[in-house]
């Protein structure tokens, strides 16, 4: 039987890179915080408020997001998209996720059970 | 206006940097109303709401953490090793010598055995400093966006595989100790040997008379031996070499301390106008006999005993 906490530390480590790469997509269109975060739980990628929120910030200071305040709504929002350079890196991180889902199918294959 | 809400953005803004406190604000508080909207457009009771929101959104110092990019450790592990073994390197030694150094000043300036407890306490201070001071440096440097540039680590590094040791460290240390301890006593039992005449000066146990020879020849046999034990540990195991040598210095310690006692020539004789059961010479053959059969069994025992570990380990 696999311990609990185990299973849980272990999904995390699995977990952690791809908050960035489901950010990186969604954010193809822009939206703010909240409403990334849902999106991003109704397609599966269930992540905390208080690691996407900061989460945000650094990418945009990285230069993978630009951000854009919009006041005409009732409170205002900062609208984050996925910039040019964010695609590239995208890019770049969509492939080697396919790599590591190639690979693992190929171990797979290769090992007999 | 002091809301639960309020109070956790002040909290959480207290310790993110000030040029970008406002926009977070700003954003945090839009995303935190967001939350609770959503939850209250459920049906769900405002003030719970908030409760909730921020209970998820978690401890206020962690999420400033998070903004400011910063770790929730004093010493993170890219310095950890290196003030690991500055400490351990720093605290080895140092401590030791000034509380070493602060004791000698004070026999020097005639504190006698008084003289101990300044140079342990002045050592355990220094260690505490050293503790403090190096952790705060390191707690700094963690902390400053500098990256300080550390030696990288190479294979040249790897200590040697400790050597299979037929000589203990503990070993060699609890004899150096007995030795330099009986070294000691015996200018240390001429000043203090807690017998005193009838005018309160202090009686020496042994016969000050053996001064002119016999008990510095003691001091040198047994200085001797020390060495002898250091050299021993740093072969790290019994040679017959080894064992002829420490037979030779145990029989040069043994055998004039047996002769000295049997020809009743070992005790001070003033002692005897103190201690009147050593008035009476039967009583001083008794003890005398005593301490030479004492010296030869520990002697012979010890000859058994090496000679067995010679044996065993050059086998």
């Amino acid at each position: 039987m696999v311990s609990e906490d185990v299973l849980r530390t272990h999904l995390q480590e699995l977990r952690r890179g791809t908050v960035v790469v489901a950010s990186l997509v969604a954010l193809r269109r822009p939206d703010y915080g909240y409403a990334l975060l849902q999106r991003l739980t109704d397609h599966g990628f269930p992540v905390d408020a208080n690691t996407l929120y900061p989460l945000l910030r650094r990418l945009e200071d990285q230069g993978l997001l630009t951000s854009e305040w919009n006041t005409a709504e009732s409170r205002p929002r900062k609208f984050y998209r996925t910039s040019d350079e964010g695609e590239s890196m995208l890019n770049r991180l969509l492939d080697d996720l396919a790599a590591v889902q190639t690979s693992i199918t190929g171990l797979i294959q290769g090992v007999d059970r | 206006m002091n809301t639960l809400t309020d109070r956790y953005l002040a909290a959480t803004l207290r310790s993110v940097p000030t040029q970008r406190r406002d926009e977070i604000a700003t954003e945090l508080r839009a995303s935190i109303e967001d939350m609770i909207d959503d939850r209250t457009g459920g049906g769900a009771d405002p003030t719970a709401a908030e409760r909730e929101v921020l209970t998820e959104l978690g401890n206020p110092d962690v999420l400033a953490a998070r903004y400011a990019d910063r770790g929730l450790q004093l010493i993170g592990p890219t310095y950890y090793l290196v003030w690991l073994r500055l400490l351990k390197l720093l605290l080895s030694f140092i401590p030791a010598l000034v509380g070493t150094i602060v004791a000698i000043v004070n026999v020097a300036e005639g504190k006698g055995f008084g003289a101990i407890g300044p140079g342990i306490v002045v050592a355990l201070h220094v260690g505490v400093h050293i503790a403090f001071w190096l952790t705060l440096t390191f707690a700094i440097i963690e902390r400053s966006q500098t990256t300080v540039d550390l030696p990288g680590w190479t294979v040249d590094q790897l200590p040697d595989a400790p050597v299979h040791r037929g000589i203990p460290l503990a070993d060699t240390v609890a004899s150096v100790i007995m030795l330099v301890l009986t070294i000691a006593y015996l200018p240390f039992q001429h000043y203090q040997s807690w017998v005193h005449g009838t005018d309160g000066e202090n009686i020496p146990i042994l016969d000050p008379a053996l001064w002119s020879f016999w008990l510095p020849a003691l001091i040198v046999v047994l200085a001797a031996s020390v060495v002898v034990e250091i050299v021993k540990y740093r072969i790290a195991h019994w040679t017959w070499a080894l064992f002829t040598t420490r037979a030779l210095l145990s029989l040069a310690f043994a055998v004039p301390l047996m002769w000295l006692a049997l020809s009743d020539r070992l005790l001070n004789p003033a002692l005897a106008e103190r201690l009147s059961w050593l008035a009476d010479a039967d009583n001083r053959n008794v003890l005398g006999a005593t301490i030479a059969v004492g010296a030869a069994v520990v002697a012979v025992w010890d000859l058994i005993d090496t000679a067995l570990k010679t044996r065993r380990q050059t086998a």
